[in-house]
């Protein structure tokens, strides 16, 4: 019978569960789906992560290339993010260009990267204005069921902490360039930013980590990348109104997730390591 | 490469493996939430992910539908990440298009469509980590996937890709099966076989590379067709093994016949 309702009255049995502040998935409203994040499992590329939140999984691999670096930033090096929502994740893509939620989402992620400088990109610079680093980061949605902006950041941030580029020496006047593919330095990070999206829904309730269901039904998503104690980004396209109160709120849970999303990308990377 | 064979002279390959031995292989079904039925393999390095959607209604163009059997559409899709090189173009590329259609094929031979008229099956495949033998994989991944999505197959669809090692120190050429990435490339001939092993028959079969020699073709094909159907063995294990744990974690719900 309750399936037959959902299917009918979306709304009416979402409102049900939300007045005994309880989700159709049995989760509290602040509550978010169990995350898992496994690193370094694509040897092909030169740093990757799988990050799952509840059923949506995302994959992030990062390949590095030498170009040149712009002539306006000459001694800096270039970290590119694309998105992909292959017709593999979900029903609603269809196959052919990257559509507009891809869009958005790769360029949302370009932009935490330039506001966080999470990335030095000085330290990606081989020689000023000759030879840099780019790193083409390329996430996969695998399977999407909500909250894809989140295992983005989070699968973008884990990967970049796995990258490793090998020494390269560069003669400037014979423009001759040597790779040593078995030394290799990490890339270090100077933040992990990480994101949380909470679903807004009637003005009341508002929804920690909302599932594909629930991001169609509600009125307006926001989402929030913090990084224990700095605040990056905040994106609300639309939507319903928020009160300043119910914002702070947010933010603080955001905090206190990406805090823990940082311990678990920590202990994935020991695991690698030994 | 002047100094590498593909066989040394204990008889091992490059990856220590003999000529008749397959890769590792680990699969595992229904992985995703999505998609009506999916599946993950891995043969060695090479990772795969198969997603099927239907069988559903066809909205957008109707033209695609046959009125008595399912319309099959497959699309082939390596990661960017893939391979050594950054690979540019993932899908749409001739190669591509070239396994798509093949794929294509293999599965509307595969696939009871007569059950399904007007409507179609999507298969997606993803490759994200490329290291030989990567369209055998596919074909793999995609049956499991569709067994998982409950759609009637004639028979498992078992593919797998062989080679043959040049003749060295006056011993007959080998056969070798289940290429990895390093024996593809070294420019070799790839035989690369789909099959329907219990009802004993092909359904897709292409030469590339280098060229064979009329007299190789027999003891390549059957070295590809026994790998086949070894990697039947696998599948049929893995999904017996789903099956089980399905019906287990059912039992344990407590649901019964009604949904």
């Amino acid at each position: 019978m309750s399936v037959h309702i959902k299917t009918i009255h979306p709304m009416k049995y979402m409102r049900d569960f939300l007045a005994r502040n309880i989700r159709p998935d049995g989760r509290k409203l602040s509550e978010v789906r169990p995350t898992a994040i496994n690193v370094g499992s694509i040897s092909t590329a030169d740093g990757s992560a799988l990050v799952k939140i509840g059923n949506t999984v995302v994959i992030c691999g990062i390949k590095a290339e030498l170009t040149v670096p712009n002539a306006e930033n000459p001694n800096e090096g270039f970290v590119i993010p694309n998105v992909e929502l292959p017709p593999l994740c979900s029903p609603q893509f269809k196959s052919g260009p990257p559509g507009e939620t891809a869009q958005v989402s790769s360029q949302f992620l370009a932009d935490i990267l330039v506001n966080s400088k999470c990335v030095d990109l000085q330290s990606l610079c081989i020689m000023p204005d000759k030879l840099a680093w780019v790193l083409y980061c390329d996430l996969i949605c695998l399977d999407h069921d909500g909250s894809v902006l989140d295992a983005c950041v989070a699968a973008l941030v884990s990967a970049l902490c796995t990258v490793t580029l090998p020494e390269v020496k560069f003669d400037a006047i014979t423009k001759n360039k040597t790779v040593e593919l078995e030394k290799r330095r990490p890339l270090t990070l100077i933040c992990f930013p990480f994101a949380s999206t909470f679903a807004t829904f009637d003005e009341n309730s508002i929804l920690a980590d909302p599932s594909e269901e629930e991001e169609s039904l509600c009125s307006g998503t926001i989402s929030i990348v913090t990084s224990g104690d700095s605040l990056y980004s905040v994106h609300k396209p639309g939507g319903c109104q928020l009160s300043e109160n119910r914002l702070s709120e947010c933010i603080s849970k955001a905090q206190k997730r990406s805090l823990t999303l940082r311990g678990m990308v920590e202990k994935s990377m020991e695991s690698i390591k030994s | 490469m002047a100094g590498l064979q593909l066989l040394s002279e204990y008889g091992l390959r490059v990856d220590g493996r003999r000529p008749n031995e397959l890769r590792q292989i680990r699969c595992k079904m229904g992985v995703f939430s999505q998609p009506d039925g999916s599946a993950y393999l891995e043969q060695g390095n090479t990772k795969v992910l198969a997603a099927v959607y239907g069988p559903h209604e066809v909205r957008l163009n109707r033209s695609k539908t046959h009125h008595d059997r399912a319309y099959i559409n497959c699309q082939f899709s390596m990661a960017v990440f893939s391979t050594s090189e950054r690979k540019r173009r993932p899908r749409g590329d001739r190669k591509s298009q070239e396994m798509d259609m093949n794929l294509n094929q293999i599965f509307e031979s595969a696939i009871r469509t007569e059950l399904y008229p007007r409507s179609r099956i999507d298969i997606y495949l993803e490759v994200l980590q490329a290291d030989g033998s990567n369209f055998s994989a596919c074909v793999n991944a995609a049956t499991l996937a569709l067994i998982d999505a409950g759609i009637p197959l004639k028979d498992y669809v078992c593919s797998c890709t062989s080679t043959l090692a040049p003749s060295q120190g006056g011993a007959p050429p080998t056969p070798m099966v289940d290429v990895n990435h390093v024996e593809e490339t070294l420019g070799g001939p790839g035989l690369s076989m789909s099959t329907l092993p219990r009802l004993d028959s092909v359904v897709h079969l292409e030469l590339s590379g280098t060229r064979l020699h009329l007299s190789h073709i027999d003891p390549v094909a059957e070295k590809a067709a026994t790998g086949a159907a070894d990697i039947m063995a696998v599948l049929d294990k893995a999904v017996r093994g789903h099956v089980a744990q399905c019906l287990h974690a059912r039992e344990v719900s407590g649901q019964g016949a009604d949904a």
